[in-house]
């Protein structure tokens, strides 16, 4: 079985020349993302076991100054981007359903159909994809720079773990932060949709407010949290592990940003619909 | 392992090869108390790699690495990271964290990695930078000093935990001569002073002869030069002669790609 490398496509190569080229080539790729997926789980469990030795010894895993920095950075500082693209989201998503529903009468649907849709879907996904790009981003280039500068590795040669010093605490801003912003999400497009519903389809905002709460339920927003959890692990995982796996100086830096938001966006979506899969199969 | 401890370091057969290289062929190396061992070698050739092994960053091929009587290759992730509080390490381009100011760069391993209060902290940082003339710049930002003053501020670093070992690697290294030489004999005075013992890796001779109370020249992945700067210059090893001299012609350049540009 040829490897990646001493595979050699000619111009007259095709599919039907040469089938077993585009099964190597698939087989290469997949088993590249494979070992990416290996490393990371290797690289979480790692930090959480790096720490988790720390507190066994009785210490604080690190500084609680230092984790709100991020908090504050990854969480209040996102808080208005996330408010103002749900809200507009909320706005437009409202306005193009209720226009339909308008035609056969059930425009009153309108407000549980949002809210649902915000709170266990489009709230914490619209809030992965942007805390990939803006914090998943600042995360990688962050990390990446310290490595190409040889700053992680001082911190290593002293004796410090990086992943505990470095990483966790990221990890964890991210992780519990999460959910709070798409709580902030789901709100926002509530809000929106409250404002479309009066002022287009006369619905008052008491009798929304009763639309909404009949529709919801509690497992929506539960199935929306648990998510939420799990996004946020997965951007802070990926964009530290790309961060600290940079090679090839500020170039590398350049690359391993875009391939960390973009892998982050990938497997949050991916994630997404496997567990939607998996949620709707399993418990109907 | 109960015939290690005499020697602070010692490196036994240790061979550190890659696929398409291998950068220590046979090295061995033993380090005494005390010693200021300079390893001196071409561009390339594996001098800070040694370095690395010896703060377990990367793993050899073969061989045994000692530091103390541990070995450093064996060892669980939490019992190596005791074992480098001992060393000190002071990088090329000091490698100061540059988000964090003077003072906390040389807290961070108190900090981290002792429950010291905030005072007692302070104290040793200021005493530390002390040693190294940078009190003044306790409050500025890596990016605000010049080349040879984060060296200073890396060494300070490198020298709060009290360590028993320090690795320099370049320490003169894009310095102009009179820093340098001030680097040097603060070198010289701080091992003095703190009783440590230190391994420096450097291609500058002047500041190798200053440094050093034992030399050892890398080749090709072999050390084949291990004396006291006396013996050393007087070897009569033409690698060492021609690395001394710094000519052109001799065994260095042939083979070397480097000789394209000679000719």
């Amino acid at each position: 079985m040829p490897r990646r490398d001493q595979i050699h496509h000619t111009p007259n190569d095709s599919l039907v020349a040469a089938p077993g080229n585009v099964v190597a080539d698939v087989g290469a790729k997949s088993r590249e993302v494979l070992r990416e997926v290996g490393s990371l789980f290797w690289f979480v469990i790692n930090t959480v076991s790096e720490t988790l030795e720390r507190v066994r010894r009785g210490r604080a895993p690190f500084r609680a100054a230092q984790f709100f920095r991020y908090t504050e950075r990854a969480g209040v500082g996102s808080v208005p981007l996330v408010a103002m693209v749900s809200f507009f989201l909320g706005l437009t998503m409202a306005l193009l359903t209720g226009y339909q529903l308008q035609r056969f009468g059930t425009e009153r649907l309108v407000p549980g159909l949002v809210a649902i849709a915000f709170t266990r879907e489009l709230g914490p996904l619209l809030t992965g994809i942007m805390l990939a790009a803006r914090i998943g981003a600042s995360f990688t280039a962050e990390l990446g720079t310290m490595q190409v500068s040889e700053e992680v590795e001082a911190i290593e040669a002293m004796g410090i773990g990086p992943l505990r010093f470095l990483v966790a605490p990221r990890l964890l801003a991210l992780f519990s932060l999460m959910p709070c912003l798409s709580l902030i999400s789901s709100v926002a497009a509530i809000i929106a949709t409250a404002l479309i519903s009066r002022a287009y389809f006369h619905i008052a905002f008491v009798y929304f407010q009763d639309l909404v709460l009949h529709a919801l339920l509690i497992r929506d927003i539960v199935t929306g949290i648990l998510k939420s959890f799990m996004f946020g692990l997965l951007i802070g995982a990926i964009a530290c592990y790309r961060g600290l796996t940079v090679k090839g100086g500020a170039a590398g830096v350049g690359t391993s940003t875009t391939s960390s938001v973009v892998t982050a966006i990938t497997v949050v979506i991916g994630f997404d619909t496997v567990f939607n899969i998996v949620y709707i199969v399993f418990f109907p | 392992m109960s015939d290690a401890p005499t020697h602070v370091v010692e490196l036994r057969d240790v061979q550190l090869a890659f696929p398409q290289k291998t950068v220590l062929e046979k090295v061995s190396l033993k380090v005494d108390p005390l010693d200021r061992l300079v390893i001196m070698g071409q561009s390339g050739s594996g001098k800070s790699t040694i370095l690395r092994l010896i703060l377990g960053i990367i793993q050899p091929t073969a061989g045994e690495i000692f530091f103390k009587q541990f070995e450093i290759s064996r060892l669980q992730r939490r019992k190596l990271q005791q074992v480098r509080t001992h060393i000190g390490m002071v990088y090329q381009y000091s490698a100061l964290l540059s988000s964090r100011n003077v003072r906390d760069n040389v807290a961070l391993p108190l900090e981290e990695l002792t429950r010291k209060s905030t005072a007692e902290i302070d104290k040793i940082v200021d005493e530390k930078l002390e040693m190294v003339g940078m009190m003044e710049s306790k409050n500025q930002m890596p990016s605000e000093l010049s080349g040879g003053m984060r060296k200073r501020v890396s060494l300070a670093r490198a020298l709060v935990m009290d360590p028993e070992l320090i690795l320099f690697d370049e320490p003169s290294a894009g310095l102009d001569p009179v820093i340098s030489s001030v680097i040097d004999e603060l070198i010289i005075s701080l091992t003095d002073r703190s009783k440590v013992t230190s391994i420096i890796v450097t291609h500058e001779m002047e500041s190798a002869f200053r440094i050093g109370t034992r030399m050892a020249m890398l080749y090709q992945g072999i050390v084949i030069a291990d004396a006291t700067p006396e013996e050393f210059k007087k070897s009569n090893d033409p690698v060492v002669r021609q690395f001394l001299s710094g000519s052109t012609e001799g065994p260095i350049l042939e083979g070397s790609k480097d000789a394209v540009a000679t000719k």
